[in-house]
């Protein structure tokens, strides 16, 4: 209900980006940092499943998704509930600022079991099995797509409708930190439906099973992205700079 | 300038009426049939099965020196009995050099040398046992190799004749005539031999051959009944298949512990089986003149794959061993073997020949007659082996080697005629036999061989006078029928066992041109678009459609790997289900037919678990397809909620989808002929109610004879469908009455579809009005998201022309439909029942257009004359005939050109993939489905141009 009317309004006032001002741009160096720590967050998480509790990807998919996004979940968060939209108020009031933040944190929070339903919808009207034998693979898999897609656009964006369907729909990012939020999330999506087309291989290999090859491939396409998205900012960075200049 | 020009040249062409609308979808339709036929003349090898089966007292018809001929004439039989006894140990899948001697091979592999008990023997009595180098003829699948060993024939892909589904044997064949010479046979392990042979064994204990992973449940079986019955006096052949080679070869490869382990197993039961039969080799005793054969049915890669004609895979090995010695060995005319010494420094020789040739040499050896449709040749060398052979009671004048070479020359005479009689019985009766040169040139070695006997040998023979003529007259002799045989051979082996590439290169090749033309013809409609339409023109064209050849192109590719195939129908609903995803998208972007797009996904998702239904149907019918069960889906079954849901659900959804067919047409201002129509399908659709009330033993209504239920209402249903048809096809001859061209279109589609509706829903069974109803709601779907493209504030000059898109949505959709129904592309998948609803026996030509009904009628029939609604639904306004059907005829070619494509991606897999072990099980059928299924829709779409291009009078509107 609450989305209809957020759309019906959209489609009054043309220009989306009148109601909602536009989230922070952020310098290469930050987008860097970024990029860095979700990768590094993925290489931890790897590494503790590894080292920690010996399991990887094909042994135990389940638990090492888990402990993917148990590690992503709060870098995402905290890092993207930075760059929230309207952080102009923090000048006058730490207060406020704190406040926002915490909001932000609160809305990504909230996106992650929304974000994973509706990932989850997606896998299985693409064909993820459904049986009770899969369901803690598939829930750990939908929170982990969840944290690639959704709950960056989340803390940042808020429940802007229009900037969601600018972003997700039209792919139309338009500014540094909207990069960071779509280019990831569409190669994760993209990378997990690449990643299911040798599953029906008979090679007989463990890592056929869903969610396992879906998951590299999503995974994959996620740090593409990510690095993608970084060098947009940095070339648009520099453009900018030329102009200024 | 130029575009001015095309418009001119499309006014002067307007002369022509509806058929430059269509003129280039007949030309596709005979494209495609010239390549189909070609390619399939040149990969789907066919034979026909004669039902002819020898008699003992056929032999004297020919005019050779049978063995009755010097005992009484009222039993004659063919020859004379060799052997008493027959053990054939059957081990699947036995590479030849698991039986030779590594020393025979460049390189000393640990799988080799592991059946030394073979090896043994033969070098400790040469004269008795012998290994041969047999060479298999492909396709190298057990099955079809049974059926070669006991024809004697070279079985192919499609043997005409086979009865519909069951694989039992109805050719002539050695277990035939075993029990017709009232031999008793006991068989043991795989159950391929109780399939194929159901009513010919004595005793049988058959273990289920399927499960791959299973390595010793067969060979156990055959072990545990083997040795006890070595001591029964109560069977005369023996049969024992084992199955553990084949089983360990496709799990871990030949080059594994457990092939060792196998095979070393393999070697103590032979071991124990010649020590039991060397045991009771006295006279008088079980196993005084046994013969005991070991034979692989085909070889194998090292990877453990079989079923094509690589030289791992043909070369198999026979090991032959008669308990009663032979006096001395095969004259060394007829000697083929070569000797090495093995690893121990003993010499062992061996031999070779063809697979072919078993079913004689064995029928010789058992005194039976020659199985009919054999056109092997009796193997001097295993022939020789039996003992019985070497004495005959002619005058004892010549030697041992002479009396057995004139007995074998009266063999080759019996055989040589009976191959002979087999080539004539062939082409008399098959469609396509041999060709006439062939025929002449067999005919005339025939002749020369026949010619000589006559003349010479036979008089030679039963003079018993000029003893010192008769040896070379009849090594002649058997050197002309050597030839003569040999012909026939090549003859057939070039005819049912090869490939002709020129031919599958000249198909490929015009299916590749037809796919230009179409591509061509769909660009020229375009461009004159351009003329007429506001349209941007080709770059338009393929900026519109990435995404449908992005889609096209992923389902095309994927038909390159058996994988996929198999999995077709999952592959094809993700494609669906991704174009849905797209359509959403952009239905956001657009902030419009939100509902119609997620409605959309969700059918999809429906798809899929009814795709999942039938494809657990699929696993549990075939056994080939058991392995790869990897995903499906488990629905708790048997809950009795759930059966009178089953019944009583379809039945609600045929009422409604009635109920919306008079809803939906008392709309619309029908003419009388179509209103007619559409009264009689809602009468078809309570007709069926009736039909599967009746059914139901417990809804029975006591004042109706069930057959009235049961065989009456499918005729009724049928009549009315012919009506219907005959009737829309009178409709065509009076004008329609409204001049709107659109709403004309509109009626005619829903009329022909709500006709064709009902035969297909009553074939469908009760799974029938659910397909058909998720098919209306899916169309709907298709039809409504059409326009997302367009921006109403375009206004007038909007872009009219529909990408392809939606078409390859609704080709999408079609094949997911197909599968959804319980369809699969194996002959297994076809719904045989269906063709017996309304039909008490088997009629070849009703059936089998019964079944293409039921197999196409969701995927082909209906979605082809249902795609005019994709036009009609497009233009909220009147714009004339000529932008409707122009878009018409495009959208018609898009669809044929999109079937094309799959079936050309189908032909080049199955060109790639024609030594591959699968092609017989899994390319071929899919190949034939999807051919069929492309003439089926080219043909329909020909006839639906027939059908929608009427000559109205206001072709002249839209200017």
């Amino acid at each position: 209900m609450d989305r209809r009317k957020k759309r019906e309004k959209t489609t009054v006032t043309k220009p989306s980006t009148v109601d909602a001002p536009l989230p922070p741009k952020i310098s290469p160096s930050e987008a860097f940092i970024v990029t860095l720590s979700s990768v590094l967050g993925l290489g931890l998480a790897f590494y503790v499943a590894n080292s920690g509790f010996s399991i990887d990807l094909v042994t135990d998919p389940s638990r090492t998704i888990f402990f993917i996004w148990l590690v992503e979940l709060p870098i995402v968060i905290l890092l993207y509930s930075r760059y929230r939209q309207n952080p102009r108020q923090c000048m006058c009031l730490v207060f406020v600022c704190h406040v926002q933040y915490l909001r932000a944190v609160g809305r990504g929070l909230l996106a992650v079991p929304i974000g994973a339903l509706l990932n989850c919808l997606g896998a299985i009207a693409l064909g993820a099995p459904v049986t009770f034998q899969f369901l803690p693979k598939t829930v750990n898999w939908s929170l982990m797509m969840s944290l690639f897609t959704t709950v960056p656009a989340s803390c940042v964006l808020g429940s802007s409708w229009a900037h969601w369907k600018r972003i997700f729909a039209q792919t139309q990012p338009n500014g540094s930190v909207e990069y960071l939020i779509c280019l990831p999330a569409h190669g994760a999506v993209i990378g997990g439906w690449f990643g299911a087309w040798p599953m029906p291989l008979d090679w007989e290999r463990p890592w056929q099973e869903w969610p396992i090859c879906v998951s590299y491939g999503a995974i994959g396409g996620y740090m593409v992205g990510l690095v993608a998205s970084c060098v947009f900012v940095l070339a648009r960075a520099r453009s900018q700079h030329v102009k200024q200049t | 300038m130029k575009e001015r020009e095309i418009e001119g040249a499309a006014r002067r062409r307007k002369i022509t009426g509806k058929w430059r609308y269509t003129w280039h979808l007949w030309v596709t339709l005979l494209l495609h049939i010239a390549a189909i036929v070609l390619f399939t003349r040149g990969f789907l090898l066919t034979r026909t099965e004669l039902p002819h089966y020898s008699n003992s007292s056929d032999v004297s018809e020919s005019q050779c020196l049978y063995s009755s001929s010097h005992n009484n004439t009222t039993t004659s039989s063919w020859t004379k009995p060799a052997v008493n006894r027959l053990i054939i140990i059957v081990l699947d899948a036995l590479r030849f050099d698991f039986v030779a001697p590594s020393t025979f091979f460049p390189e000393s592999k640990h799988w080799m040398d592991k059946l030394k008990v073979l090896k043994e023997v033969v070098s400790k009595s040469p004269t008795s046992a012998k290994i041969f180098k047999a060479i298999a003829d492909p396709p190298t699948t057990s099955l079809q190799r049974l059926k070669g060993l006991t024809t004697g024939g070279l079985p192919t892909f499609v043997d005409v004749g086979n009865s519909f589904g069951a694989p039992a044997i109805v050719e002539d064949n050695f277990l035939n005539q075993l029990v017709q010479s009232g031999k008793k046979v006991v068989m043991m392990g795989d159950d391929t031999w109780t399939q194929l042979f159901p009513h010919h064994f004595e005793r049988s204990y058959p273990y289920p051959s399927f499960n791959v992973k299973d390595l010793d449940t067969v060979d156990n079986g055959c072990i545990e009944h083997l040795f006890p019955s070595l001591y029964e006096d109560d069977w005369d052949v023996l049969i024992s298949h084992f199955l553990g080679v084949d089983h360990a070869g496709h799990i871990f490869g030949v080059d594994s512990t457990q092939m060792t382990e196998k095979l070393e197993q393999y070697n103590s039961i032979l071991e124990k089986v010649i020590e039991v039969l060397e045991k009771e080799s006295g006279p008088g005793r079980l196993h005084e003149n046994t013969l005991l054969v070991v034979m692989g049915d085909h070889g194998q890669t090292l990877n453990g794959d079989h079923g094509g004609g690589g030289a791992e895979e043909v070369e198999t090995a026979i090991f032959a061993m008669s308990v009663k010695k032979p006096p001395s060995s095969v004259p060394v005319e007829y000697d083929t073997s070569s000797c090495q010494l093995d690893l121990d420094g003993k010499n062992v020789c061996v031999s070779s020949m063809q697979q072919l040739d078993f079913a004689v040499t064995m029928s010789a050896l058992l005194g039976i007659p020659f199985p009919y449709g054999s056109i092997g040749q009796v193997n001097p060398e295993l022939y020789a082996l039996g003992a019985g052979s070497w004495n005959l009671d002619v005058s004892q004048q010549l030697s041992e080697s002479d009396i057995w070479i004139q007995n074998y020359a009266n063999i080759l005479c019996i055989n040589s005629w009976q191959v002979k009689r087999y080539i004539d019985a062939y082409s008399a009766s098959s469609a396509v036999g041999f060709s006439s040169d062939d025929l002449s040139r067999v005919a005339s070695v025939y002749a020369q061989a026949e010619n000589h006997w006559l003349r010479s040998t036979k008089k030679l023979q039963l003079d018993k006078k000029d003893i010192d003529a008769l040896v070379p007259a009849l090594k002649k002799q058997i050197e002309s029928y050597f030839n003569f045989l040999r012909t026939v051979a090549e003859l057939a082996r070039s005819k049912w066992t090869e490939f002709d590439l020129r031919m599958m290169g000249a198909g490929i090749a015009i299916m590749s041109i037809s796919l230009m033309f179409q591509v061509l013809a769909i660009l020229r409609a375009n461009s004159q678009d351009g003329a007429t339409l506001a349209s941007s023109g080709y770059a338009w064209f393929f900026s519109a459609s990435a995404s449908a050849f992005f889609l096209l192109g992923m389902r095309a590719v994927s038909f390159l790997s058996n994988s996929f195939i198999l999995e077709e129908g999952k592959v094809a609903n993700f494609l669906l289900s991704t174009s849905g995803i797209v359509a959403l998208r952009k239905s956001v972007v657009k902030g419009k037919l939100l509902k119609e797009s997620v409605g959309f996904l969700l059918l999809s998702t429906f798809c899929r678990f009814g795709i999942e239904i039938g494809l657990s149907k699929q696993a549990s019918t075939s056994a080939f397809m058991k392995e790869y069960t990897s995903w499906i889906l488990n629905i708790a079954s048997g809950l009795a909620v759930w059966n009178h849901a089953a019944e009583v659900v379809p039945i609600l959804v045929l009422i409604i989808l009635a109920f919306w067919l008079y809803k939906a047409t008392s709309d619309i201002f029908f003419g009388w002929p179509r209103k007619i129509v559409v009264v009689c399908t809602i009468l078809s659709y309570m007709l069926i109610i009736v039909h599967w009330i009746t059914e139901n033993n417990r809804y029975i209504l006591a004042f109706m004879p069930e057959s009235i239920g049961r065989i009456y209402i499918p005729r009724i249903v049928y009549a009315i469908l012919l009506g219907q048809l005959l009737l829309l096809v009178f409709a065509q001859l009076f004008k329609g009455n409204s001049s709107d061209c659109k709403t004309n279109l509109v009626v005619k589609t829903t009329a022909m579809l709500s006709a064709w509706s009902s035969t297909v829903i009553l074939l469908s069974g009760k799974q029938g009005p659910m397909v058909a109803f998720a098919s209306i709601v899916g169309g709907y779907c298709i039809m409504r998201l059409c326009d997302i493209e367009d921006d109403a504030k375009n206004g007038p000059q909007r872009r009219l022309s529909i990408g392809p898109f939606p078409v390859m949505q609704w080709n999408l959709f079609a094949t997911c439909l197909f599968f959804c129904s319980g369809h699969w592309c194996a002959f297994d998948g076809l719904h045989y029942g269906a063709a017996f609803i309304g039909f008490e026996e088997f009629m070849l030509v009703p059936q089998a257009i019964i079944l293409t009904l039921d197999t196409y009628g969701f995927s082909i029939i209906l979605p082809v004359f249902g795609l005019p609604f994709l036009v009609a639904m497009k233009y909220k306004a009147d714009l004339g005939k000529h932008v409707l059907f122009t878009q018409l005829s495009q959208m018609y070619t898009t669809y044929g050109l999109i079937t094309a494509i799959m079936t050309t991606f189908t032909i080049y897999c199955v060109t790639m993939h024609r030594r591959h072990l699968m092609v017989w099980g899994l390319f071929a059928p899919k190949f034939v489905f999807d051919v069929f299924g492309l003439l089926l829709t080219d043909v329909l779409i020909c006839l639906a141009s027939l059908y929608y291009f009427d000559q109205g009078k206001d072709g002249h509107n839209h200017n």
